[in-house]
């Protein structure tokens, strides 16, 4: 479970501070499906990037699990995000001069897994999000949509609480990003995910449990269940 | 294995750039490679002419204080060469002249003074000297002139070592081979017997058995060396004790020897061998092998000079702009690849994780730098060996006050001989390890320039590069 308390994001641009996030509280229960929309620019992305503990906030407290993220060091906060915290990105955010199999298994490396181990567990999130016939192929080789089920596979293949996605459909088209939604909204019921998903899209906000609406750093939850 | 694999295909895909990165750090490896060769080659040259002067196994030699006529000029009743008034004349200084012309004159003479042989054996007692052997180096001069009257004089002559036939395995002839014959043996001590240079043999229709004048006295050949003629060696060796009877021009040195060959029991050993010889023999000149590289003159010492000095520096700038070049290229890389070490922490990578694997490419640039450099080292040792010209080593000059021009010579005065050498740059493991360690080094710089920057990247940072 997450829960902020008077979160704050400032940024520095030249003289000006710039608030991303303003005084924000929230709670997002576990296997909770979040969608957060909003304009470009309002702190969707900060907001995700606190959660995932790739930011530490200005002022307040953002706890996952009862565990104080802002009090963490740098070294326990990228453990968490091995253990704990699956990423998906707009633009995939595979590497380029690996293949599908590499790429999924490079998510694996941090937890120190054996190496037949890590060769299972690829394979099985490969086929769990229907690329097992890509495995070999380079990101270069792949569809967009191919591209995207990779890094899913990347981001469950550690059997994560938490699932922080960046407009995840962003770089899709409208047949592929229906796929794309699918199967995240599948993964998520099948494995009791707690779900952070930043759309521009209503039509996939709808979809999930609880909507949110960032404006001006400040977070509003238009459809409370 | 994920770390090489990840690598392995990393530097495919930025194949150019790790190219042009090892080629650079090959560039100037290649350069520190071939200047290490080519002083080796140098140091080579100088050391075969050394050898060839004072044998193999010397690593200290002791020669009487080398014969000057004092400043006022040339002691009386020695012989001088002048230019009268009707044409060449002999001259005794101090004495009467007669004309030259027409007429020979043969002197033989010491270059050093001489030391008593009992130091010999008091030297070979010193701590830590291994062995010490005496010898007596000659040089013989004569001088023709035409009957003409013409001041055209012809030179020529010979030099001889006496050798202590029980000793040699040190000195000049120990650096010899046997063309046909046999060298001394320790029986032939007082026998006129002699051993000639192949060279000069040749020149003089000797064989073994041949016989041959020295001095007014006859020898028998019993053997032709061939020797390195980089130190100009001597042309005829004769058993030391019937050197020391030869008789001279200017005084004598029965029961004396001009030099003594040293070989310390180890090379550390060798400076405090030079210092207790030195201070045994106060007067004498105690140079070690080291020393004796400076005495070697000629285009030799200015080859020496462009490898050691000009070389290295040129190497060192290279080296460091190689470095440079390679470590600007290794940021650029980083900073494209932001987005890709974002993702990494976002991953859970840890940053040391990350930096290793840069750290790792950059390394692996560096072991291929340093197999192209060694190649390019090799082939410049190559080049060199093909197109260098034969560097010249002048030794044995030593300078004669009074004999200020051509009007005035010292008979027997010292020839300054200079000869040809061949250089052989070569390149040494030690070299190659060197050159190894240097690549590797570079490639880790670069990486480590590229990883600070690694270091400092906050993951929101790097990820906002894409988003």
């Amino acid at each position: 479970m997450y829960k902020l308390t008077g979160v704050t994001k400032l940024y520095q641009k030249g003289r000006r501070t710039v608030p991303a996030v303003r005084d924000l509280d929230l709670v997002i229960e576990d296997g909770e499906w979040l969608a957060v929309q909003g304009r470009t620019g309002h702190g969707k992305s900060t907001l995700l990037n606190l959660l995932g503990g790739l930011d530490r906030p200005t002022e307040g407290t953002i706890e996952l699990d009862g565990t104080g993220l802002g009090a963490l060091r740098d070294a326990q906060l990228t453990r968490l995000r091995a253990q704990k915290i699956g990423f998906i990105f707009q633009t995939f955010n595979l590497i380029p001069t690996l293949s599908a199999t590499e790429n999924v298994e490079a998510a694996l490396i941090p937890l120190a897994i054996g190496h037949s181990a890590r060769c299972r567990r690829v394979a099985a999130a490969l086929e769990s999000v229907g690329l097992a016939d890509r495995a070999g192929h380079l990101p270069t080789e792949l569809s967009g949509g191919q591209q995207q089920r990779a890094a899913i596979a990347r981001a469950l293949v550690k059997e994560p609480r938490v699932l922080l996605a960046d407009e995840p459909t962003g770089n899709l088209d409208e047949d592929t990003r229906d796929d794309i939604i699918g199967l995240l909204e599948h993964l998520w019921r099948e494995r009791g995910l707690t779900l952070v998903l930043i759309t521009h899209d209503t039509s996939i906000a709808r979809r999930a449990q609880r909507v949110g609406v960032m404006n001006d750093g400040r977070l509003q939850v238009i459809s409370p269940r | 294995m994920f770390f090489v694999t990840y690598l392995r295909r990393e530097l495919r895909r930025r194949m150019r750039q790790a190219i042009f990165i090892a080629l650079g750090l090959a560039l100037g490896i290649g350069l520190v490679v071939t200047v290490a060769a080519a002083s080796a080659g140098v140091a080579k040259a100088q050391s075969k002419v050394l050898s060839a002067l004072y044998g193999v196994g010397t690593d200290v030699t002791v020669t009487g204080q080398v014969s000057q006529p004092p400043a006022a000029g040339p002691p009386k009743g020695v012989g001088e060469i002048g230019k009268g008034a009707n044409g060449p004349e002999f001259c005794v200084v101090g004495g009467k002249c007669t004309s030259a012309a027409g007429k020979t004159q043969n002197e033989m003479n010491s270059l050093d003074s001489g030391m008593s042989q009992s130091k010999v054996a008091e030297v070979a007692r010193l701590r830590g000297v291994a062995a010490a052997a005496g010898g007596i180096t000659l040089s013989d001069s004569t001088v023709s002139f035409p009957k003409s009257g013409a001041f055209t004089p012809q030179m020529g002559g010979y030099t001889l070592d006496g050798v202590d036939t029980g000793h040699t395995a040190l000195g000049p002839l120990s650096a010899a081979t046997v063309a046909s014959g046999h060298s001394f043996i320790a029986a032939d001590a007082e026998a006129h017997v002699a051993v000639v240079d192949s060279g000069y043999a040749a020149s003089h229709g000797l064989r073994a058995d041949s016989a041959l004048t020295i001095d007014g006295i006859k020898f028998t050949v019993i053997g032709i060396v061939r020797q390195a003629q980089a130190g100009n060696p001597p042309d005829l060796y004769i058993p030391l004790k019937v050197a020391q009877d030869l008789p001279l021009q200017a005084g004598s040195l029965k029961n004396d020897v001009n030099t003594i060959y040293v070989t310390a029991a180890s090379a550390a050993g060798i400076p405090a061998v030079t210092r207790e010889i030195s201070s045994l023999l106060p007067g004498a000149e105690v140079t070690s092998a080291s020393a004796l590289a400076g005495e070697v003159t000629g285009s030799v010492t200015s080859a020496a000079k462009l490898a050691n000095d000009l070389g290295r520096w040129l190497a060192v700038l290279v080296l460091i702009a190689a470095f440079a070049v390679a470590c600007l290229l290794t940021m650029a890389a980083v900073a494209r690849r932001v987005a890709e070490f974002g993702t990494l922490k976002a991953l859970g990578w840890r940053t040391r994780r990350i930096v290793a694997q840069v750290l790792g490419e950059s390394a692996a640039m560096g072991v291929a730098g340093a197999a192209a450099g060694v190649g390019l080292g090799f082939a410049g040792a190559a080049i060199i060996t093909g197109v260098a010209p034969k560097v010249s080593a002048t030794v044995g000059a030593n300078t004669v006050p009074g004999a200020s021009d051509a009007n005035l010579h010292l008979i027997g005065g010292s020839p300054v001989q200079t000869v040809a050498v061949g250089l052989h740059p070569s390149v040494t493991v030690g070299v190659i390890v060197l050159a190894v360690i240097l690549a590797v080094a570079g490639g880790l710089l670069a990486g480590s320039a590229g990883s600070w920057r690694i270091a400092r990247l906050r993951p929101a940072d790097a990820l906002s590069r894409v988003a």
